[in-house]
């Protein structure tokens, strides 16, 4: 199917779910608060619109040793595509160090067939990489949350249609799209319990280099106190240390 | 003849920055296609409680930062204003700034005003794991497209991704030689000196010293200081 029959047959079909989650109006999809079906709605009109016929939204994992994506959902959404399988595998893990240094969109073209490969040739600012996922032609676009997640949202399709005017709309689209998603996943944490603000300023001392003692000093309370709240934000998150909790603070941006 | 725009141009393809000065003439070129005066690339540095901005590109005029002063310049690109690529961005007015509360003083507000800044934008981009931030501003209200600024953030991103090197300058350096980040890592995983040392292969001795060099290297008074640091300049 031609890019504006696909559009066509979607509007007609969608049509009454096109708002809050269709037309991209100047980031008023943002502040929806979304659910996955929802984010998967909104990912496929991101995909109709650029005449795709598969997507994915990947996690990327905050540990550096681990250099996996951690798929949240795909195009199959109940169920797992085929592709989806390559690119949380080994095929990933160039893309996960490439979306640690930086944020442009990375495309790759492997089915032979011409339409997908022009498109993307044409792109200023992008660059081609090893495929994805075998047979497979698409665009991968690296996302940023406001606590420091990091994913990467991937179209893929035989005939997308990406020019350099609609590229930065449909990179901000996955953006706004990722930090509702990462809003409702709060990464692979296990954070369950809310740290409070009391907690939080104890930690923010420690990593500022402040012991028991001056904390206790400076928030006018007792030592003990002061070393409770530390204990239970270190639990809170899973850490075994202050050292860990410090730096799980950091890097989830609980504390600056 | 061609515009002095058209001259500062980067290469034919325009879609690298290879110098400071294709950044200047690619922030130049952005801020008039979108109807802005002016531009600041700004880094924001922590040092210990204190934000501090460095200003890695701009236009302008010298006596307007010193007259506003880094501090303000830190808490615009800190503040509430900014916004994350995808979002609508939302201006700060300066006529109407003293509503806008903690912000900025009347006075601040009236100063920008006089020197150009009359709406301000302020925008985070991402460039992998690090963050800075752009202020677009004009001289009167209303002149920035919105559409097209929510564009020009992401070209703003692509842009800077294709010089790490000059974001990774503008932030801390890393001082730390391979062994001390190694051994920093993995206390700020948790990990004991000894369980470190099982790790390295190497003696405790000698994993605590690697420690006490990276905390002197980092002025830090402590162990949670030096991951702190670490891990907000982006080392770790």
């Amino acid at each position: 199917m031609k890019h504006a029959q696909v559009k066509e047959a979607a509007a007609a079909l969608f049509n009454d779910q096109r708002n809050p989650f269709g037309a991209f109006s100047l980031g008023s999809e943002t502040h929806h608060a979304v659910t996955i079906p929802d984010a998967v709605r909104r990912c496929r009109w991101i995909a109709v619109d650029i005449n795709a016929s598969a997507f994915g939204l990947y996690f990327v994992s905050p540990s550096p040793e681990r250099a996996r994506l951690v798929a949240c959902f795909d195009s199959d959404y109940p169920g797992t595509a085929v592709a989806t399988k390559f690119i949380s595998g080994a095929n990933g893990e160039d893309m996960v160090r490439h979306s640690r240094i930086s944020t442009t969109p990375r495309w790759w073209a492997d089915d032979g067939a011409a339409g997908s490969r022009q498109a993307f040739q044409q792109l200023a600012w992008t660059e081609p990489t090893a495929p994805l996922a075998p047979g497979t032609n698409g665009i991968a676009f690296p996302v940023h949350a406001d606590r420091g997640q990091l994913g990467l949202v991937v179209f893929m399709g035989s005939e997308i249609a990406l020019s350099d005017e609609t590229l930065c709309e449909i990179h901000a689209r996955s953006f706004a799209l990722f930090a509702a998603v990462a809003r409702i996943r709060p990464g692979d944490t296990g954070r369950t319990r809310s740290i409070s603000k009391r907690e939080l300023e104890c930690l923010k001392l420690t990593a500022n280099g402040n012991t028991s003692e001056e904390i206790a000093k400076l928030l006018k309370l007792s030592v003990h106190t002061a070393n409770q709240y530390l204990t239970q934000s270190t639990q809170k998150l899973n850490a075994v240390n202050r050292n860990q909790a410090v730096a799980k603070a950091l890097r989830l941006g609980l504390i600056e | 003849m061609s515009s002095p725009a058209a001259l500062l141009q980067p290469d034919a393809s325009g879609s690298r920055l290879t110098s400071r000065g294709d950044l200047t003439s690619f922030f130049m070129q952005l801020a008039a296609d979108i109807g802005a005066d002016s531009y600041m690339l700004v880094a924001i540095v922590h040092d210990q409680d204190r934000n501090d901005a460095r200003i890695v590109s701009s236009n302008w005029i010298f006596d307007a930062i010193e007259l506003i002063g880094k501090r303000l310049i830190a808490n615009l690109a800190l503040g509430p204003l900014t916004v994350a690529p995808g979002v609508r961005p939302k201006p700060l007015v300066a006529a109407h700034a003293p509503d806008a509360g903690a912000l900025l003083t009347g006075e601040e507000a009236r100063l920008l005003d006089v020197l150009g800044h009359a709406e301000i934008y302020s925008l985070r981009l991402n460039v992998g794991r690090q963050r800075v931030f752009v202020l677009f501003s004009a001289a009167e209200a209303g002149k920035i497209d919105l559409a097209a600024l929510m564009k020009a953030q992401i070209k703003c991103c692509y842009a800077l991704s294709s010089i790490p090197q000059l974001i990774a300058a503008a932030s801390m350096q890393d001082p730390l030689s391979d062994r001390e980040r190694e051994c920093l890592f993995w206390v700020s995983e948790g990990k004991t000196t000894d369980e470190v040392a099982v790790i390295l292969g190497v003696s405790s001795n000698t994993v605590n010293s690697y420690i006490t060099h990276a905390i002197q290297k980092f002025a830090a008074s402590n162990r949670a200081m030096a991951i702190a640091t670490a891990i907000r300049s982006g080392i770790i």
